[in-house]
């Protein structure tokens, strides 16, 4: 009797795993099937390499290099602005926080990664983008510049929990013979901890670059959704999340299938940083 | 325990300081806010109009963008039967009404279009060679930016389809479209008092006939429960072309139909919907040449100078 059990449970879990499988099994059948002959009809290089995205012209033109490029602006912006604070407020919260403090400020940055993106990007749209049109300077509703700021603020969460958490599993003895050593405690924090927890926090920041190239309702708020190359910080850009949404509720055919098939770049993109991602993880190990 | 406590002290400090910064951050701004918005219908004068005009427009496919391009000439036509959308790149693209007007409310500096039934007073919409955007001129035929929302069918079709199209001629149908902000082309309309059918048709066409095409349905099938109708969205002459051919009852069209259509299918107009140019409040330009309106889009004109 235990051994029947034991014999259905083992398949309920078996059924379990292969959900998930399958639905990834799925997806890349149906982003493939459908983008793959898409792209060959375009033809490869006119779709990744080409400059001007005009679906409804005769004939048309379906190129997606000023997308792949926005994506990539956007996504090193929101680095640039998250990486810093989210990697000094994970010191703060692991080793110079009082608890008072940290009880307020966990929660908070626990808080900051629940707000649902569209209400980011309504802040965004409202607040940052009048903003920075007014102080800094460009012409239109958003840049690279105010979707990186965004995206920076989205990514913190991920990047200050997952640092945090690096810097406390390194070993105490580590703190402790720096101190014996005779270095003070900001010394042993930044030249030893930190080193030591190196890959636990460039997983952070690879989890945080998945999110932000991933991210659609927030940006298409905030980014002005130019199909343009970019030449400044205050230009409008489109990622290839927004061109994907902004289109697909009208598009038919062909046009259809080529936002099918920007799916499929931006598919092999989060592929490669999963990569990555498990790259870096391995090292840790 | 003296070094402990001079410690909370000092952050308490630096939290109340921190507080208080954010506080005076959130009050000059919401200040700086209301002074651009609510002052701003009256307070043109620090409209500067040598800035750049932030041109917003809506994406590829969206059906008042096709018919924004076509009115004002921006798609252009080629003989050989290619077209091309003359929007400049560096138009701002956003992808739904909401989002075009919050953004034309907020910048003093652009201009936007949306569909005449979604405007309200967060935005002013311009005159088009002098006329303004009202249900009304646009019913009359002087408000230029607007479009004929058409039916068409072949002879007089089945009991189904004559019954269907008399409610959505009768003043229940138009009610429902007018309801949608569209505007009604009939004036007199009698109350529907229909045989209410059962049977089957399909609608097909227009993507922007098919949102109001959807209500007019539901509506119809509340007081007709024994008709069964399908909608099938695709675009204007391929609803035309289904219809002439027969495998759809009523074609769904957003243009007038050509003369070769009319011989084979008899149209009929439904509704009028008017495409509202608008900018900020406070914007001093009231009027806007179709012209004007072009160049704007095209970035011929790039200021409010509008030369």
């Amino acid at each position: 009797m235990v051994k029947y059990k034991e014999q259905i449970m083992k398949v309920v879990f078996f059924i379990a795993a292969l959900v998930s499988i399958a639905a990834v099994a799925l997806i890349c059948i149906f982003l493939f099937a459908n983008g793959v002959p898409a792209m060959a009809k375009i033809g490869i290089f006119n779709f990744i390499g080409g400059s001007t995205w005009a679906p409804s012209n005769e004939p048309a033109e379906y190129g997606i290099f000023p997308m792949i490029l926005g994506s990539i602006y956007v996504t090193a912006g929101a680095l640039v602005v998250g990486v810093p604070i989210g990697l000094l407020t994970a010191v703060y919260l692991a080793k110079f926080c009082p608890k008072h403090i940290y009880k307020v400020l966990k929660p908070a940055v626990e808080l900051l990664a629940g707000i649902p993106s569209v209400v980011y990007g309504f802040f965004g749209l409202v607040v940052l983008v009048p903003f920075i049109r007014d102080n800094i300077g460009g012409n239109g509703t958003g840049s690279i510049l105010t979707a990186s700021i965004l995206l920076g603020i989205m990514i913190l969460p991920t990047i200050i929990t997952v640092s945090e958490s690096a810097i406390r599993a390194v070993p105490d003895s580590y703190y402790e013979g720096s101190l014996g050593l005779g270095a003070t405690h900001e010394r042993t924090v930044f030249r030893v901890i930190l080193p030591a927890a190196k890959s636990g926090i460039l997983a952070g920041i690879v989890l945080g670059i998945g999110r932000a190239i991933g991210e659609t309702m927030a940006v298409i708020l905030v980014a002005g959704n130019q199909a343009i190359i970019p030449n400044s910080v205050l230009s409008g850009v489109r990622t290839l999340t927004t061109n994907i949404v902004m289109e697909m509720g009208y598009a038919s055919g062909l046009h259809r299938e080529a936002l099918i098939a920007t799916g499929v770049v931006l598919f092999v993109l989060i592929l490669l940083i999963n990569a990555l991602l498990s790259v870096v993880k391995r090292r840790s190990e | 325990m003296k070094v402990k406590s001079t410690k909370k002290i000092l952050a308490v400090l630096a939290a109340s300081v921190l507080a208080v910064s954010a506080f005076t951050a959130c009050n000059s701004n919401s200040g700086n806010g209301s002074s651009s918005g609510t002052t701003g219908s009256a307070d043109t004068s620090s409209f500067d109009k040598t800035k750049q005009v932030t041109v917003i427009t809506r994406e590829n496919g969206s059906g008042t963008r096709d018919a924004f391009i076509e009115l004002t000439g921006l798609l252009e036509k080629g003989s050989d039967g290619s077209k091309k959308d003359n929007t400049t790149a560096s138009a701002s693209t956003l992808n739904n009404t909401q989002a075009v007007m919050s953004s034309v409310a907020g910048n003093q500096y652009a201009i936007g279009y949306i569909s005449l039934g979604s405007l309200n007073d967060t935005v002013k919409a311009f005159k088009v060679d002098g006329v303004e955007a009202t249900a009304e001129n646009v019913k009359n035929g002087t408000y230029k930016i607007s479009r004929p929302f058409n039916i068409a069918t072949k002879g007089e079709g089945d009991d189904l389809t004559k019954d269907f199209i008399s409610y959505i001629l009768s003043k229940d149908g138009q009610d429902v479209i007018t309801k949608e902000g569209y505007v009604s082309v009939i004036d007199d309309a009698k109350a529907y008092a229909g045989s209410k059918p059962a049977g089957k048709i399909v609608i097909a066409g227009s993507s922007s006939v098919s949102p109001v095409m959807e209500k007019l349905v539901e509506a119809y099938k509340q007081i007709n429960t024994g008709a069964e109708i399908e909608l099938q969205t695709q675009d204007s002459s391929s609803g035309i072309k289904a219809a002439i051919s027969g495998t759809c009852q009523i074609a769904m069209s957003s243009r007038d139909l050509k003369d070769d259509e009319k011989e084979s299918l008899t149209p009929q107009k439904i509704a009028l919907d008017g495409i509202a140019v608008i900018g900020s409040n406070s914007n001093p330009t009231d009027n806007l040449t179709l012209d004007q309106i072009k160049s704007l889009y095209d970035g011929s004109i790039t200021t409010w100078k509008l030369k």
